[in-house]
């Protein structure tokens, strides 16, 4: 097993498609060294990607945010208007394990790694936010929801990289949020996990809504019908209800150790409408 | 004694526990010895196969491996019961649960050993697995696991009937029938096993091992080796953690002593995380049928508990599990007329065995659930239907079992005054809800293992000329202080001071025979051997001094390193000035001591009065405080309010640290714990996927210490390690019954049970999630014995 650590992007994405064996890359290690050492993967080169100092910074760009691929999840939440422009994008990050788990866990590790439970995926979906991908046949900027492809499995090709989150600008009142429900408060993956992102006119009707799933399906769902019982109302009572039977109905969970199917589907509804509460909150604030 | 206590009953810092905080305490793993080989087991990848070959060639060939073993190469079985036991060194020619070892490797380094396990080929043929309770008890399929089972996979059924049943319902005004299953869990010590062995040219075998039973292990090895046990010294270092995992001797620890031997090289095996879970031993899991009548008042007048275990493939100590969930139901609330019938059943998984509470928290879980079944169907409160139905102190249960000492009461009425259970049950808000249970539990096994009429427990002590004393002992510390409680007692005794006492433990070559850290047992007995050796020292130098003084033994003290005359100012004598006196006078100081249960706590003369027995039972009572999410069911438990007698706390700061350990384990059991398989695979293997709580899910704990002095405890002293464990689950879903109004029958109580329960009484139907059902197996007509609920249980002296 050969271990790389280039500190250029071109150099990192020569090093994996010239490699004629199995080719990993390596952000904070928290699911590949695992996995590795469970013997599931056994990669005979590891091109580590945090020296490369694109994918290693948070900048402002566009008035949205660009964040590199491998920054940690201690990073963002430290990340003062980061978090406060989108604090359920950096909620989600910082469910991800516990503070130890923090300081090396990535949001490109967290998305790559394709499984359907990763807590930053949905909030990052309803964000509507995009990732670049870079590889030797060029540059690419696909929405984050097109990554996944079902669990452990993603659209890159051999060689390809996960550069960096770009996260919109954000209109005024506008909220995010995300909520998980875990057996356990820490160290647990989400039996489900809800993002949800709006924004509110002045009179207080959600004008633009997106609804992420996460761990009732191969992959995150975007739930445009779930957005749709936001926009247009008051995201009183009934649009809540409406919205949580539109959550529940979007979900195809498996019966698995962590959840019946049966109670996934009923709590993806209500965390829908715990979360956009939360949501509408924090557009109220964001004046 | 009136003696004035200076050591006993005050907070102190544990022995040892610096070197622990500080990293250098030498535990098992920590072992390295020159020319030292590393050890690793290949384990088999089915549930339930037979081996018909294994080729190690290839692995014996592989440079830097020392030696390849197979179950031929030490082919005796053992186990914790001895000469019952059916623990295979590796398989002999069946692999019983999919982890179970199959073939050894030692070698230079444990990359090497690993990689020769991968050159080792077993051909299997795949066998019929039996994975569940009820496919245990049907004729099998394929061919028994064991040979021994009965009536296909049963490995043990028990039937006891103790007064008159039909009588006894007849009398019921109700009668309530309930079916309750608790699902197996581990132990989770922090230190996973490690084994050093060393086998010497002169034909002297040394092993290392993280043990809670030096002196079981020490039988177990010289019986499969068939070693004279001369020949074999045990040493149990610190260990990091018990709780029953490492109470049986383990097939590793013969392993590594056989490769050993094979080698003329020390070697050494360190269990992974992962192994840990395939070695078990943990909770069983246990489906119950309990019917039980009651008078209007809420009085007991007979019980009648089946009881279902599935043992997994071996049978560690499952003959006594079985009895232990039939035996302690009785010593909390009066039982005239009982019965107990349990089975064991062998299946393709994890041997089950011993865990903290060892076969009675499952029982009590469903004992204390039905309780407030009933007392809702009668209109009693919860407390009342306990506190007016408690057994009382020196009185004999059904079973014939002899209470001492109980503080049941104050328990119950400690935590109600604290909780304010009587007001707030009933009528918190939706969601919010308490819950009551209790438990008991024994200070020590009256019984060892193995039948003997020697001491459970020797203590000697040695004193220097310096005046530094060496307390040595059997007892093996696994965390929870049986280092302090001798350094304690001896200190009190002596009248030195803790730091100037020296503890030597666990060490089968230079300490006398303690039984071993199981039961619940070492306070109470190694504490009794300890005042025993003390006291005997004690007048020794007295003697001494009292010439010295001219004044009578009787008038002197000592403490702080002096002995004095508290009547004469001028009759002092610093410790080691008097050690000197006094081994001029009488030569080498030193004394022994030793203790064995009194024969009147040893409960009845039926087959099966063996288990439950004990020198005095403790009681422990909680009030749990839960939240209960209404739309997502989630279980949050707010704060605990527990109990617990514990005769007399030896130090109430260690006895606290076991109360609310046992909290946190129970609270494990309670919400999410659970051992559970797909297709023979354990699905959890490991700490991130084994959920057990962390410290954010454990709520606020109030710990009240109840001291009753029993008088077979030292100063008093009853049990702490394990008792306290026993109210929580049971309290916990009592409370989940308050807070939502639906009755989760099942161990652990996920969210999604009470959601499903709550569903379904939404729907019209019966609020409750649970098992609906336990297999008809035939029992054997049971043994009818005579009722002894209510007599006078006599007091006596230790022997
Ligand atoms: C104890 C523990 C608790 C955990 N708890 C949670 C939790 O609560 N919620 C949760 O969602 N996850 C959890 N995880 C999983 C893990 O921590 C997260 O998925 C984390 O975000 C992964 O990031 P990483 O940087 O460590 O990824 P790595 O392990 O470095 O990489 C993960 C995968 O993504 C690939 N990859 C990494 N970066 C890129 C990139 N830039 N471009 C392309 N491919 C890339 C790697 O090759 C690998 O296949 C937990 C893990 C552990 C060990």
């Amino acid at each position: 097993m050969r271990y790389e650590a280039p500190d250029s992007l071109d150099a990192a994405t020569e090093l994996l498609s010239s490699e004629p064996g199995v080719s990993r890359i390596l952000a904070g290690g928290t699911d590949l060294l695992v996995q590795m050492h469970a013997g599931m993967t056994e990669p005979d080169l590891i091109v580590d990607i945090k020296k490369i100092p694109d994918l290693r910074a948070i900048v402002a760009e566009d008035s949205g945010f660009r964040i590199g691929a491998a920054v940690t999840g201690a990073e963002m939440g430290e990340h003062r208007e980061l978090k406060s422009a989108w604090p359920g994008v950096v909620e989600a990050v910082e469910l991800i394990g516990s503070t130890q788990i923090q300081g090396r866990a990535t949001p490109g590790g967290n998305l790559c790694n394709a499984s359907p439970a990763a807590d930053s995926v949905p909030a990052m979906v309803a964000a509507g936010a995009t990732v670049t991908v870079v590889g030797t046949e060029g540059t690419r900027e696909i929405p984050v929801q097109e990554i996944c492809t079902g669990p452990g499995q993603t659209s890159l090709k051999k060689g390809e990289i996960v550069v960096s989150f770009k996260l919109p600008a954000r209109p005024s009142r506008s909220g995010d949020a995300y909520l998980r429900m875990t057996p356990r408060t820490e160290m647990d993956i989400a039996v489900v996990g809800v993002g949800v992102n709006l924004t509110m006119d002045q009179e207080g009707n959600c004008i633009d809504a997106r609804v992420a799933i996460g761990a009732v399906a191969p992959t995150v769902l975007l739930v445009p019908e779930a957005a749709a019982a936001l926009i247009g109302t008051k995201v009183d009572e009934s649009a809540l209800a409406e919205l949580a039977s539109a959550a529940s109905a979007a979900c195809r969970p498996i019966d698995d150790k962590r959840g019946t199917k049966k109670y996934r589907i009923k709590v993806a509804g209500v965390l829908a409408k715990r979360a956009a509460k939360i949501a509408v909150e924090r557009a109220g604030q964001s004046l | 004694m009136s003696k004035e206590l200076h050591v006993i009953g005050k907070a102190s810092r544990k022995v040892g526990v610096m070197q622990k905080v500080s990293g250098q305490t030498v535990y098992a793993g920590d072992i390295s010895l020159p020319r030292m080989l590393y050890c690793k087991i290949l384990r088999s990848i089915h549930p339930y196969a037979r081996i018909k070959s294994i080729d190690s060639r290839e692995a014996e060939a592989l440079p830097g491996v020392m030696a390849v073993m197979n179950g031929k190469d030490s082919p005796k079985k053992f186990g914790i019961m001895l000469r019952r036991g059916d623990d295979e060194v590796l398989a002999i020619d069946k692999t019983r649960f999919v982890g179970d070892s199959v073939a050894a490797v030692a070698a230079l380094d444990e990359e090497t050993a690993e990689e020769a396990l991968k050159l080792i080929h077993v051909d299997y043929e795949v066998l019929e697995p039996v994975m569940s309770i009820a496919e245990g008890t049907v004729p099998p399929n394929g061919e028994p696991i064991h040979d021994y089972a009965e009536l296909g996979n049963i490995h043990k059924r028990v039937s006891l009937e103790f007064g008159e049943m039909e009588a006894g319902f007849a009398k019921a005004d109700l009668i309530q029938e309930d079916i309750f299953y608790y699902e197996g869990n581990t132990h989770l010590a922090m230190e996973e096993h490690a084994t050093v062995a060393h086998y010497e040219a002169d034909g002297k075998l040394t092993i290392w091992s993280s043990t809670q039973n030096p002196h079981y292990l020490h039988k177990a090895v010289a019986n499969v080796f068939d070693m004279p046990p001369s020949r074999i010294r045990i040493i149990a270092p610190p260990t990091g953690g018990g709780f029953g995992g490492k109470v049986d001797p383990l097939n590793h620890e013969m392993v590594v002593s056989k490769l050993s031997m094979m080698t003329g090289r020390p070697v050494k095996i360190t269990l992974t995380r992962e192994e840990v879970f395939y070695a078990h031993r943990g909770r069983h899991p246990v489906l119950m049928k309990v019917k039980t009548g009651v008078k209007k008042d809420g009085s007991i007048t007979a019980m009648d508990f089946k009881s279902f275990l599935d043992g997994g493939g071996y049978g560690s100590l499952g003959v006594a599990t079985v009895y232990y969930t039939g035996a302690l139901q009785t010593v909390t609330y009066n039982i005239p007329n009982y019965k107990f019938q349990g089975a064991r059943i062998v299946t393709n998984k994890p041997p089950c065995g011993p865990k903290r509470g060892h076969g009675t928290p499952q029982p009590r879980f469903a004992v204390e659930v039905q309780l407030d079944k009933i007392a809702e169907k009668l209109g009693i409160n919860p407390l009342d239907i306990r506190l007016n139905h408690l057994t009382r102190p020196f009185t004999k249960t059904a079973n014939h079992l002899s209470i001492t000492t109980t503080g049941l009461r104050e328990c119950i009425e400690a935590v109600e005054k604290r909780s304010n259970f009587r007001e707030q049950y009933g009528n918190l808000p939706l969601g919010k809800g308490l819950g009551l249970a209790c438990g008991s539990y024994i200070t020590g096994a009256g019984f060892p293992i193995y039948w003997n009429e020697m001491p459970h427990s020797g203590v000697q002590i040695q004193i220097d000329r310096g005046g530094g004393v060496t307390v040595f002992c059997g007892s093996t510390d696994i965390g929870q202080g049986s280092d302090s409680v001798l350094a304690y007692i001896v200190a009190e005794e002596l009248g030195v001071t803790v730091d100037d006492i020296s503890i030597v433990t666990a060490d089968t070559s230079l300490t006398p025979v303690d039984l071993g850290s199981y039961s619940s047992r070492v306070t109470l007995m190694t504490g009794n051997a300890a005042i025993d050796a003390a006291r005997k020292l004690r007048t020794l130098l007295f003697e001494t001094a009292a010439k010295e003084f001219g004044v009578p033994l009787e008038s002197l003290d000592a403490r702080d390193n002096v002995v004095f005359c508290p009547e004469n100012e001028n009759c002092s004598i610093s410790f080691p000035d008097l050690v000197v006196k006094a081994e001029s006078e009488h030569g080498t100081l030193g004394s022994v001591g030793s203790y064995a249960p009194p024969p009147s706590t040893l409960g009845g003369k039926y087959k099966g009065a063996g288990v439950g027995p004990t020198p005095a039972y403790t009681y422990s009572a909680a009030v749990v405080l839960v939240d209960v999410d209404l739309e997502t069911a989630e279980l949050k438990v707010e704060k605990i309010w527990i109990a617990h007698d514990v005769g007399k706390a030896i130090n109430p700061l260690l006895v606290q640290g076991q109360v609310e350990g046992s909290v946190y384990m129970g609270l494990g059991e309670a919400m999410m714990e659970e051992q559970v398989f797909r297709r023979g695979l354990h699905k959890t293997p490991s700490l991130l996927d084994y959920k057990s709580p962390t410290f954010l899910e454990t709520p606020d704990i109030e710990t009240i210490l109840i001291e009753t002095n029993d008088p077979n405890g030292p100063y008093g002293a009853k049990e702490a390690g394990q008792g306290p464990l026993l109210p929580i689950m049971p309290a916990v879903a009592n409370a989940v019954y308050d807070a939502v109004g639906v009755r989760i029958d099942e161990i652990p109580i996920h969210p999604q049970k009470i959601f499903k329960a709550m569903r379904d009484k939404e729907k019209g139907k019966e609020g409750r999630y649970g098992p609906k059902g336990v297999p008809e197996i035939p029992f054997p007509d049971p043994i009818r014995v005579e009722s002894q609920w209510g007599q006078r249980a006599d007091q006596e002296s230790s022997r």
